[in-house]
């Protein structure tokens, strides 16, 4: 990452939440639409910087992950180095949003000894009259796990770069606070210049990071 | 969705003509007809032989370049083969054969060949009517709509398999894939198999068959790549992973430093047998000797293309970076002119003994169950 600071994070959710197309509108500034939503094997790779506040810049990999259940013995082995996630589920399908829960779950068996900062997304929210999840009820599930809550459109637009920017920016201030700090081997987080970064040995050892997810 | 129902969609006969609304282009033959490569407006047509738009980046000055010159390696297999098949519907698996196979099956051949070599003429000649029974049989919800979640996002930008084509391939697709999670039960349904079902259809214009020949590839040429625990398809991950170190050591290095897992950069690779990664007359070539040769052939793919742009990789000097040089190897001229790159398969890694193949599988089998 040169001399920037760099944030490794994942995308997780149901098939056909809008994963990938929510990383093409947000690395490319474009909706792929009908003609390009085939589903995603395996794992792909995305990276873009983002400004979190005046001057200050940050160099973001992001992982798409697939959906498919049996695809998981492949994505789990990159919750470990992910520093962030955004869990997505499709406000339209019920069912995606029921297995949030699922999501965390398994995020949390495989993250193991890290944890992963989350961001829960509703995505299509340009489909409101095909509607099947309240904003209230998805806050209120986000609340109870500690995250936060937005609500995309990747069709639209619509808070597309906020959410990833709202992600950084929390995970930046974990990291300034020093709840989250850089280790050798977990590559979650890449330093160019982070700010209160302790280089002891001490610190180097020392467990890290509450549970947030 | 269009495709409910598993009634057996119809089975067209190889010389059926191509379906689907007109083609924007003035292009009249199916793929057999290598006419069809050639729209009204003197150059390639927007839609190209199989169905796929092509993008709107699409190279056609340097793909007319390369089309004309394989026209005269297309034109010379083709006189090759007609005396090697001698109008006969059969044919021995001989030296002979696989030096034919590896030259190119011409396209008008190609299904023929495929179930022949691959065994899945035998197996569905065995097995009469079975194909059907699966179909008239019970189904698993659970499964069935796994594969309907997948009917509309199955080459969005082919224009046979778009859900308001006449006729609708989703349908073909549709049967075929649920036929086989029927037939096997411990693989069901993963995704990249639809890629390879639709690209089955594509080329066989026949149900039954490519059903008959993706049960060759799954169940038989490719080793455990879709079942849930995926453990044949991490394996060969980490076997091109220990090929690499020994025939592009440089490389390899250059991953391990940067933690590069060969899953992100080429599960896709494997899943997909190259559909959607290389141009689509590469993959046919690539599958006419895959489904003679065995899965061995993958490996060949993919190391010549990580050794022939060695120099283009080892610029890289960071993870995203590797990432995208990947990415990039697979496309461009090297790739499109197929002719040539299936020659190199064969040199550019060097020697590749399946002895070499099953020891390695062997060992990164054991080293993964270890690691649990």
């Amino acid at each position: 990452c040169g001399n920037q600071d760099c944030f490794r994070l994942i995308v997780l959710g149901d098939s056909t939440v809008g994963k990938s197309c929510l990383l093409h509108r947000f690395t490319e500034g474009r909706f792929p639409g009908p003609l390009h939503s085939d589903p995603t094997v395996g794992v792909d790779f995305f990276s873009r910087l983002v400004e979190i506040e005046p001057g200050k810049r940050v160099k973001l990999q992001l992982w798409d992950t697939a959906g498919q259940e049996r695809f998981r013995s492949i994505t789990r082995s990159y919750y470990r180095n992910s520093v962030g996630g955004l869990l997505v589920f499709d406000i339209t399908n019920r069912r995606s949003f029921e297995h949030v829960k699922d999501w965390l779950e398994e995020a949390k068996m495989h993250v193991q000894p890290f944890q992963i900062v989350f961001l829960l997304v509703g995505h299509k929210c340009d489909l409101v009259s095909q509607r099947e999840v309240t904003r209230e009820e998805a806050e209120k599930l986000s609340s109870a796990f500690g995250m936060k809550y937005i609500e995309t459109s990747a069709k639209d637009a619509t808070n597309v770069e906020e959410s990833f920017t709202i992600l950084t920016r929390d995970i930046y201030e974990l990291v300034k606070k020093g709840e989250i700090t850089i280790q050798d081997g977990w590559e979650g987080v890449k330093s160019g210049f982070v700010p209160n970064v302790v280089h002891s040995s001490e610190e180097a050892v020392k467990p890290r990071r509450q549970c947030i997810c | 969705m269009g495709a409910a129902g598993a009634e057996p969609g119809p089975r067209h006969g190889r010389e059926a003509g191509p379906g689907g609304r007109p083609r924007p282009s003035a292009g009249g033959a199916g793929p057999g007809s290598r006419s069809s490569e050639w729209g009204g407006r003197g150059g390639a047509a927007r839609v190209d032989p199989y169905g796929f738009e092509r993008p709107d980046d699409f190279d056609y000055a340097s793909y007319e370049a390369f089309f004309s010159r394989y026209l005269v390696v297309l034109t010379r297999r083709a006189i090759k083969w007609s005396k090697l098949l001698k109008g006969k519907n059969s044919i021995q698996k001989s030296l002979k054969v696989k030096r034919y196979i590896r030259k190119g099956i011409p396209n008008e051949h190609r299904a023929l060949i495929w179930m022949i070599v691959s065994g899945a003429q035998t197996n569905m000649e065995q097995n009469p009517g079975y194909y059907h029974r699966l179909l008239e049989g019970e189904k698993n919800d659970k499964l069935v709509e796994a594969i309907k979640t997948d009917m509309n996002r199955t080459f969005p930008d082919n224009i046979k398999f778009r859900r308001t084509a006449d006729p609708c391939l989703q349908h073909t697709l549709y049967n075929v894939l649920v036929a086989y999670g029927h037939h096997n039960k411990a693989v069901g349904y993963c995704q990249g198999m639809n890629f390879i079902a639709g690209y089955l259809i594509l080329i066989t214009k026949n149900e039954e068959e490519s059903f008959w020949l993706l049960d060759a590839l799954i169940g038989r040429i490719l080793p455990d790549y879709y079942s849930p625990a995926m453990m044949g398809l991490k394996t060969d991950q980490e076997v091109l992973g220990e090929l690499v170190k020994l025939k592009v050591p440089a490389v390899a290095e250059l991953m391990e430093r940067h933690g590069v897992m060969w899953t992100l950069v080429v599960s896709r690779w494997f899943i997909c047998l190259f559909i959607d990664i290389l141009p689509v007359e590469t993959v046919l070539r690539i599958w006419d000797c895959l489904f003679y040769e065995g899965s061995k052939i993958i490996f060949r793919v993919a190391l010549t293309l990580i050794k022939q742009h060695q120099a283009f990789i080892l610029e890289a000097t960071n993870f995203p970076d590797i990432c995208d040089k990947f990415k990039q190897i697979t496309k461009g001229t090297f790739v499109t002119e197929c002719h040539t790159f299936m020659q190199k398969i064969f040199t550019e890694p060097g020697t590749l003994s399946m002895t070499t193949i099953d020891k390695l599988r062997e060992t990164c089998r054991e080293k993964l169950l270890s690691q649990g």
